[in-house]
């Protein structure tokens, strides 16, 4: 087949708050050193900039300022300035405020953000550098030349539900690249693709998952004022399960209402989507919540396991940045920062690389050195081990993420040794010994009255998730016999339940049993099912290029 | 001031929304002209120059026999700036979506789209548009000098309720001509898919199946009932998903946004996703098992009961009339 190819210098794959940083830092290198203009592109899955974005947020802004020094004269839209942090214990019907404020979650000096706009604004600053941003474009597969990585290829449009070609068919493009950056999020397909291939994930822990499910809310203004961080541990997670709940107040009566739950439960009937109307139905976020309208909705996995599982960053014309990379800090809740960080220093060793006419491993390697000294390391290497704690329950993971702050995370065995969230998860037969659920229903559901509470089917439409209809599922399930058969029998189908967007039901197969349905349309791309099947054979790929949510102001 | 409508016709049979966009303009009490574009629509003008409007304005060109961008903005930036209206009012089609901003764009002047309510606030006009998937309804004012552009939602207004004039209003050709070399866009015939397809938002009556229908196999009952109507049949997602009805046959965000006179809903449980495709329908008529269902919230009439009991019975009852 004949196709388009295009040939760049830098190619950066995942227009988010890494790849926009590194793109940036690329154009300014370029501006301060001279030299032959390097060629720079950057491919988002989106159809704009800043539609797949979606975080709590709360900023550190602290590379934004070596970044864009000047970013408030820029007009940098960073909602409201932290004023008050709160943290709350929640138990069933009342709420204990902690008495001071854990130091990993004192906020002052940070800002409560949109991701949307301030990715948006972030790539206005890219382009007006004359750096081509391609929106619509999702990278499929990585380009290899030996080992070494020499671009990517676009994914192909106009190919119908089972396959075929339609008269709309355009086939996906070859960029060819010098060095390309992956900076493709959380469970990245190309970087999944590329750790396998490399085996970069030698050596290093498991990575641990949480996924973060969010509403924006409009509030009566002042009930909570712009500036409030709220957070809250404890219900309705059980003393066994990782996660809790966030609450930020923007400018304009505009609220961001969430809740973490980590992808590594033991019970297969545990269903994030349930907790987290559980959640808003406690008195404290009920309250609060009390007259207001939920418009939007959106989920998100995030990477929590930390410094010992963040994998080989280089391969021969590779580097991987941001949250591809497992750059969180889940102590402190944050990674934009360190996504933005990670960014700047691929670009850095990608311009240095170039200019020396090396693209090797070899050469590449000195971004793993930038980390290693820079305020990536000095921030998540003291808190290598908190989120591995936490696999020993609520109680035990908060003694020693008490103690990691004055031990700089000294452990007995260090790593700490750890199991995949997917491993963690127990057949039903094990966990529930007094008797069988029934999987088609939920163990502990939550009142639905479509004004505080939500059902998955409404809350994925406030995602404005979008897919053209007539393509492959972009949901690659490898054997759905383990489905009806197996999964069922074993974890009661659990991907409806971790699903948040209702991607995976059980319908009546017509012969008294059931089968999958993939409704891979209301995909919300947070990429759970491809980290939390406990057989692992789910496998996200993108869709069909400009496919997904639209998380304007999320 | 005037308010110029730009009527949306295909092949000369006139799209029925420009109905909703003249029962729109009416409103707003200013002066009506009518705008049909196009090449051989004097069947078209004559059927709108029934409505109640100062006059019909014809721009026949060869050159615009087939719609293209290009050849619809240059027409109408032309009748535009010949008759200077002070609003454009068209209906939120596919089409008017192609090729209205770039005719705003053309003008330098200002496009509200996707409008379902229009007020007088003092001598402006405040327009209502949704935000947020429908969550939200915003006030939208329009700046700059006019004529200001303005889009009609599918549905908002109805179609019947445009006031009809005593005599037919005068028809007349717009002297303004088309330059074919200027259009960039070669139209190729339709995709056969798009051949194929009904466009279920021309259909007076509509009866539509969800979930509660059950089996393929159930689907003659509400083929028995669209033909007692004379409705066409129509579903929610996990009918067309199954396979049972083509994708062009669904209502709803991934599919069609109807609003017909008269919508049957046989065991669909109104998933947000459904309600926003049919909501402007006139009268709704919601036929399940599940009295907590949502598409009772919308429904102005309600059946409680087994829709293969209760369908049968209408079925028999309208044929015998």
């Amino acid at each position: 087949m004949e196709r388009e190819t295009l040939d760049v210098d830098v190619l950066i794959v995942g227009g988010g708050p890494a790849g926009m940083s590194a793109a940036l830092r690329l154009a300014q290198l370029q501006k301060a050193k001279g030299g032959e203009p390097l060629s720079i592109a950057v491919l988002e899955k989106a159809r704009e900039v800043g539609a797949h974005m979606l975080s709590g947020a709360v900023l550190d802004p602290r590379a934004l300022r070596d970044l864009v020094p000047d970013f408030e004269q820029r007009g940098a839209p960073l909602g409201a300035a932290v004023e008050h942090d709160h943290v709350y214990f929640l138990t069933r019907s009342s709420q204990a405020p902690f008495p001071l404020t854990p130091p990993p979650l004192r906020n002052h000096g940070n800002f409560i953000i949109s991701l949307n706009r301030f990715v948006k604004w972030l790539g206005g600053l890219v382009e007006a550098e004359g750096v081509d941003v391609f929106t619509g474009f999702p990278a499929a597969e990585i380009l290899y030349d030996g080992d070494r990585v020499a671009g990517v290829r676009t994914g192909d449009r106009g190919i119908g539900r089972h396959g075929e070609v339609k008269p709309t068919f355009e086939a996906g493009v070859d960029i060819r690249a010098r060095v390309t950056i992956l900076a493709d999020g959380v469970r990245g397909n190309l970087t999944k693709a590329l750790v396998r291939r490399l085996s970069l994930d030698e050596g290093r822990l498991a990575q641990l998952y949480a996924l973060g499910i969010k509403e924006l809310w409009e509030l009566p203004k002042d009930r909570v004022p712009a500036g409030t961080v709220i957070h809250t541990m404890g219900y309705p997670l059980r003393m066994e399960e990782f996660g809790g709940g966030f609450i930020y107040g923007l400018p304009d009566g505009l609220v961001s209402v969430g809740f973490v739950s980590g992808l590594d439960y033991r019970d297969p009937m545990f269903d994030p989507h349930v907790t987290f109307q559980h959640f808003k139905r406690h008195p404290l976020v009920a309250g609060l919540l009390r007259d207001g309208q939920m418009v939007r909705y959106g989920a998100k996995a995030l990477p929590e396991g930390g410094w010992h599982t963040v994998p080989r960053l280089h391969g021969a014309g590779a580097l991987i940045t941001g949250d591809a990379g497992g750059f969180v800090n889940s102590m402190r809740l944050k990674g934009i920062h360190l996504a933005m960080r990670t960014g700047m220093l691929a670009a850095e060793s990608a311009f240095e690389a170039i200019r020396a006419n090396d693209v090797s491993a070899a050469a590449l390697e000195s971004y793993q050195r930038r980390v290693d000294g820079s305020d990536v390391r000095t921030e998540l290497y003291p808190v290598r081990n908190v989120h591995q704690s936490f696999e020993y329950g609520l109680v035990p993971g908060l003694m020693f993420s008490g103690l990691s702050l004055v031990s700089g995370g000294w452990w007995l065995r260090d790593p700490m040794p750890s199991h995949a969230g997917f491993e963690r998860m127990r057949k039903i037969a094990d966990y529930y010994r007094d008797g069988r659920p029934d999987p088609d229903s939920t163990v502990n559901p939550a009142r639905i009255d479509r004004q505080l509470t939500f059902d998955r089917l409404t809350n994925v439409h406030y995602a404005g998730t979008r897919h053209a209809e007539d393509q492959p599922s972009h949901l690659i399930v490898y054997d759905t016999d383990i489905c009806r058969t197996r999964c069922r029998e074993e974890y009661g189908n659990p991907c409806t339940r971790f699903c948040p967007a209702n991607v995976y039901e059980m319908v009546d197969a017509g012969d008294g049993t059931r089968k999958l349905q993939i409704n891979a349309s209301n995909c919300v791309h947070c990429k759970t099912c491809d980290i939390m099947d406990p057989y692992q054979i789910i496998d996200w790929v993108p869709p069909e290029g400009g496919g997904g949510p639209q998380y304007e102001g999320m | 001031m005037s308010v110029l409508v730009i009527a949306e016709q295909r092949g000369g049979t006139l799209n029925r929304a420009t109905w909703e966009t003249i029962a729109a303009a009416q409103q707003t009490g200013e002066a009506l002209h009518i705008a049909v574009v196009g090449h051989g629509v004097d069947a078209v003008a004559a059927e709108v120059a029934a409505a109640r409007c100062e006059r019909v304005l014809v721009v026949d060109d060869a050159a615009l026999a087939e719609y293209t961008a290009d050849g619809f903005v240059l027409a109408l930036s032309a009748l535009i700036e010949q008759e200077q209206p002070g609003l454009v009012f068209l209906p939120h089609t596919y089409q008017t979506r192609d090729f209205a901003p770039a005719l705003a764009a053309r003008l330098k002047r200002a496009l509200v789209t996707d409008v379902t309510a229009i007020r007088k606030d003092g001598d402006r006009f405040v327009y209502v548009r949704p935000m947020f998937q429908g969550k939200l309804s915003a006030d939208v004012a329009a700046g700059g000098p006019p004529p200001h552009l303005v889009t009609c939602q599918i549905g908002a207004y109805r179609a019947d309720s445009a006031a009809r004039g005593d005599a037919p209003a005068a028809i007349g050709k717009a002297a303004i001509a088309v330059d074919a070399a200027r259009i960039r866009q070669r139209p190729e015939a339709p995709f056969k898919e798009a051949r194929q397809a009904v466009d279920l938002s021309q259909a007076a009556r509509i009866v539509a199946v969800g979930r509660g229908i059950k089996a393929q196999e159930n689907l003659k009952i509400a083929e028995q009932l669209a033909q007692a109507f004379g409705a066409e049949v129509a579903a929610s997602r996990p009918i067309c998903d199954a396979g049972w009805l083509p994708m062009d046959r669904q209502i709803g965000s991934s599919g069609q946004t109807v609003a017909p006179k008269l919508y049957v809903a046989l065991g669909i449980s109104g998933a947000i996703q459904h309600l926003v495709g049919m909501k402007g329908s006139r009268t709704i008529v919601a036929i399940n098992k599940d009295a907590d269902a949502p598409i009772f919230e919308v429904a102005d009439y309600g059946i409680v009961g087994d829709l293969f009991e209760v369908v049968p019975a209408i079925v028999a009852e309208l044929n015998r009339a």
